[in-house]
């Protein structure tokens, strides 16, 4: 519970100057619905605006972010990044773990190792990356890295709030991790105009928590 | 078809017969369960089989799964693939696949793309085979399938290689080789090929067999189209052995190529235990077979041995032999029989010992009877005819008077005389090979082998000498004789019935003649001959009336008045004429027919004497009785029939008596005279002087008159002697209260002379001879006396 917390505050402590410049632009938070093929709201998709036509928004140093292995699980399962997060891998288990990644978006290796790395992964390129254990074959996790600094993770009703956007065109993508590592996203055009709602629709059908 | 005669043979036949059929049918009964059993666990076997293969064929394949997910786990075969380094990828894909025994491995991308192979040039039907086992796969953890590539069966995995999430695909292909289908025959016994179709459907390729070369290749031939294989039992004919097989359908590739598994399993080697079975069987069947042989040869033996032993001893007993018994020392029903024939064979034996004597011993006197006599006599005869110059001889005896004794003193004092005599012969017997027998009744015979006739007359002599020793029996005296016939061989015949039939014609001749003893000459076997047609002449003589009444004049020789005639016959024979008495009396006597005479005599005088009555005229007829006419029991009550069909008395008839008649046998004729004497006949004694009749006996006899012999009469003119002796016999008659009467008066003188001596009565030529009835008639009518009364009793005086 306390690790959650921690990553909370994270987050939270990464967003808080963008929205600060944002807010100083005038800035707006856009909620969008992300549903499954179903129809159904679908949690652990991964939501992120991309300005249209303009270019990124200045890179500022990301936050460091968090994936921890408790119970021969990687938490969370799915992780947005902004390029160059780097990203901290602890291990809470009593047993070892060898945290690796053949994605072309990142490959890494963290050799058998227990407790907290020394040093976390720097995320530096967009694309997903999948997280495997090389001793535990079930464990699974996936990192989406973007170009931008509006991004979310769907919660329990699907639905995620991208904060900070100034008014504008943007090109509103969604992704899940069903969704092949070389698949695109999905997208559509984002016209934010103040507060703002959006949908979105995949066509994959959304796994149970 | 052999005909079996022998009981012994039936048995065993029968045993065997029996055994085989039995045998056979178990046999066949075995045999039938043995093959449907045989083909129902074949049949089992390969499904069982089959399951087994399949479970190899997965197990293999999960073998070489296993074998791919290690590959697919190595973690740097999966840096290479993230990394995308496609040298690395085919190398380890290469060094890995042979390691696990692949013989090609691919590397297909989730885009189904192949990144790398180990073929150099995958062909489509691999492709589209990996590509769809990967589809197959799907999230899972691989699959395995078998597929046809190249000609060759493959089986093929598909595992998945994760980075966590599948990245791609290892697909791996292993041929299916020689140790499989090795593994598989050495679990099952069964043969396994495996076998690819031609491309285009024709035939059949072989890819893997345990069979031998030459016999896969037949193999190929024997499974036939593949079209038409769906699996199921087929029937193959390998190398002259007999398989059942199963197809087992493994692969069926897009070009239609088609893999199947052939599980074979030998008819032959699965039969083959249940043969040794058979032959068991077989074997415990012929040794029964030879077992029951011998066992029921040795039981036919124990039954048909000894009836064969019963059948020879009852051939035996038809033989005639009883000597040898048999001896079944058995409690069963051939010892039964045994002992029933053996019962059997002494009754017999003591049956036919009491037949033999009855036919061939006299009863009453032990001695061989006529028909042993014969046959003995018979085998004396072919004794001396092997011997040259040797004869036989036979006595035929015939005792006197025998039938008198029997008559008189009774059967039973016979029968002891005649044993009497039996004894009294054989031990008169002088000739050591001498055999006496009884022919039957008085009869006696003995039999002389090789004696010539002069030791036959000695033995004949001392026989007659022994007789005449009279007999003491039962405080009678009997007086003995025989006659006694002789005949031999080879001088009278050659054969015994010969010899017996002339010694009885000349021991006949013996008695007749009242000599002792008659050697036989055919002279006399003539006469003999003759007196059979005499009788029977005699008797036709009798039929046909050609007897005639004689009558010769009795005169009363001092009146000289006819008082009576003798009544004699004469025979008239239509060929030979007249026949005088000398010449059939005697034979009459001797045969019996005399008493037929003697009626007809009677009945003849008895007529004339009724007719003669009738007339007035009073005359006394005398008839003579024979020897025979005495014993005759019957005589005087037939004279009575004849004196009362003639309505004569007695009185009127005298009856004439030779003396010797009277002596033959003086008692019975003593009870017959007595018997006529006091029925009131005059009896007269005939030839008187001639017999030796005592005095003392002709007292007590019941006669009238006394007839001197005309041997004393004839010449008592010349002889004096003979007038003494008539004389004296006149005064004993007188004295003795008789009348009589002379025979032979042929001269007158003699009828003086008689007168003179006071004789009664005369007979004679001098008076008249023998003549016919009416003659006699004719001749009283003219007689007359001769006047000489007074001269005579001058001349006396």
């Amino acid at each position: 519970m306390q690790q959650k917390n921690m990553i909370r505050t994270g987050i939270a402590a990464g967003l808080l100057p963008a929205l600060l410049a944002l807010a100083a632009v005038a800035q707006a938070a856009v909620s969008v619905q992300v549903l499954d093929v179903a129809g159904q709201p679908m949690p652990n998709a991964v939501v992120y605006a991309e300005p249209a036509g303009a270019a990124a928004p200045p890179a500022k140093a990301p936050r460091q972010v968090e994936i921890e292995q408790k119970n021969k699980t990687f938490m969370p399962l799915v992780t947005v990044v902004q390029t160059g997060t780097p990203i901290l891998f602890p291990n809470h288990d009593n047993v070892r773990h060898h945290v690796y990644s053949f994605s072309p978006a990142k490959t890494f290796e963290l050799k058998l190792y227990s407790g907290v790395p020394g040093s976390p992964v720097v995320f530096d390129k967009a694309g997903t990356v999948v997280l495997g254990c090389n001793i535990h074959d079930e464990m699974v996790a996936y990192v989406q890295v973007v170009n931008t600094p509006f991004f979310g993770v769907t919660d329990r009703s699907g639905s995620v709030k991208l904060e900070g956007l100034g008014n504008g065109k943007y090109t509103l993508k969604a992704w899940y991790f069903t969704m092949g590592p070389n698949e695109a996203a999905v997208e559509q055009p984002l016209l934010v105009q103040g507060e703002g709602r959006a949908s979105i629709k995949l066509n994959v059908k959304a796994v149970p928590l | 078809m052999v005909r079996l005669y022998r009981l012994e043979s039936k048995i065993v036949a029968l045993f065997i017969t029996l055994l085989v059929v039995v045998q056979l049918a178990g046999f066949v009964a075995i045999r039938t369960a043995i093959d449907r059993n045989a083909r129902a666990s074949i049949s089992e076997e390969l499904a069982v089989g089959e399951r087994v293969f399949a479970r190899q064929l997965d197990q293999n394949a999960q073998k070489l799964t296993q074998g791919a997910r290690l590959l697919a786990s190595d973690f740097g075969f999966r840096q290479a693939i993230g990394t995308d380094d496609r040298e690395t990828i085919a190398s380890v894909l290469s060094n890995h696949g042979a390691r696990i025994g692949a013989s090609m491995a691919m590397l297909i991308g989730n885009d189904g793309q192949i990144r790398a192979s180990t073929v150099e040039y995958p062909d489509t039907d691999l492709q589209r085979s990996s590509l769809e086992l990967v589809r197959k796969a799907g999230n899972g953890n691989g699959a395995s399938e078998n597929a046809v590539v190249g000609d060759r069966l493959f089986q093929i995995v598909a595992v998945p290689i994760k980075a966590p999430v599948t990245i791609a695909w290892v697909v791996m292909g292993f041929p299916i080789d020689h140790q499989l289908v090795s593994d598989m025959r050495e679990l099952s016994s069964l043969q396994v090929s495996i076998l690819v179709s031609q491309r285009g459907g024709v035939g059949w390729n072989a890819d893997v067999s345990t069979l031998a070369a030459p016999a896969a290749s037949m193999l190929l031939k024997e499974v036939g189209q593949p079209a038409m294989r769906a699996g199921g039992l087929i029937d193959l004919q390998i190398d002259g052995n007999q398989y059942r097989a199963r197809l087992l359908p493994l692969a069926q590739a897009s070009n239609g190529q088609q893999a199947v598994a052939v599980l074979q399993r030998s008819v032959s080697e699965a039969v083959e235990p249940y043969q040794r079975l058979q032959l068991i069987l077989l074997s415990i069947t012929v040794l029964g077979v030879l077992g029951a042989a011998v066992a029921s040869a040795v039981l036919a033996r124990r039954i048909t041995s000894p009836l064969r032993d019963l059948a020879d001893v009852a051939k035996r007993l038809g033989e005639g032999d009883y000597s040898e018994g048999l001896f079944i020392r058995r409690q069963d029903e051939i010892g039964r029989l045994g002992n029933a024939f053996e019962t059997m064979r002494l009754e017999i034996a003591s049956r036919e010992l009491k037949i033999s004597r009855l036919a061939y011993q006299d009863q009453l006197t032990g001695l061989p009877n006529r028909v042993q006599f014969a046959d003995l006599l018979r085998d004396a005869i072919a004794e001396a005819a092997r011997t040259p110059g040797a004869a036989c001889y036979i006595l035929m005896m015939d005792l006197d008077r025998f039938q008198q004794v029997n008559d008189v003193l009774g059967h039973s004092f016979g029968d002891d005389l005649l044993r009497q005599v039996a004894l009294r012969l054989s031990t008169q017997l002088l000739h050591p090979g001498a055999k006496l027998s009884r022919l039957g009744g008085d009869e006696f015979a003995i039999l002389l082998p090789g004696v010539d006739q002069d030791g036959a007359v000695e033995q004949a002599l001392q026989i007659l000498r022994a007789l005449e020793q009279p007999l003491s029996l039962h405080q009678q005296t009997v007086d003995l004789g025989a006659g006694i016939g002789i005949s031999g061989y080879p001088a009278h015949g050659q054969s015994s019935d010969v010899l017996l039939s002339h010694a009885e014609v000349a021991m006949y001749t013996a008695k007749r003649k009242g000599s002792g003893l008659v050697i036989y000459d055919p002279a006399i076997d003539q006469s003999s001959q003759e007196s059979l047609s005499l009788l029977s002449e005699l008797r036709r003589a009798l039929e046909r009336d050609e007897f005639m009444l004689y009558l010769q004049p009795k005169l009363d020789l001092c009146s000289g008045q006819v008082v009576g005639a003798e009544a004699l016959v004469r025979w008239i024979h239509p060929e030979k004429g007249f026949i005088g008495p000398d010449n059939f009396i005697p034979f009459a006597e001797t045969t019996g027919f005399i008493r037929m005479l003697t009626l007809w005599m009677m009945e003849q005088v008895a007529r004339l004497s009724e007719q003669l009555q009738q007339q007035g005229v009073q005359l006394k007829f005398s008839v003579n009785l024979s020897t025979r006419d005495l014993l005759d029991q019957e005589l005087p009550t037939a004279f009575a029939a004849i004196l009362q069909r003639h309505r004569l008395q007695p009185a009127a008839l005298c009856l004439e008596i030779t003396e010797s008649a009277i002596m033959d046998d003086p008692a019975r004729a003593q009870n017959t005279l007595e018997r006529l004497s006091n029925m009131g006949f005059a009896l007269s004694i005939d030839d008187f002087g001639t017999g030796y009749s005592s005095l003392a006996y002709l007292k007590r006899l019941p006669v009238d008159e006394l007839k001197i012999d005309k041997s004393f009469v004839m010449k008592m003119a010349q002889d004096q002697d003979d007038a003494k002796i008539v004389r004296s016999t006149v005064d004993l008659g007188h004295n003795l209260g008789l009348r009589v009467v002379a025979e032979g008066v042929e001269s007158e003188e003699v009828w003086f002379l008689l007168r003179q001596m006071g004789c009664d009565q005369g007979q004679g030529y001098f008076m008249g001879k023998p003549m016919p009835v009416q003659h006699f008639l004719a001749w009283r009518e003219q007689w007359r006396a001769p006047d000489m009364l007074d001269q005579s009793e001058n001349m006396a005086v």
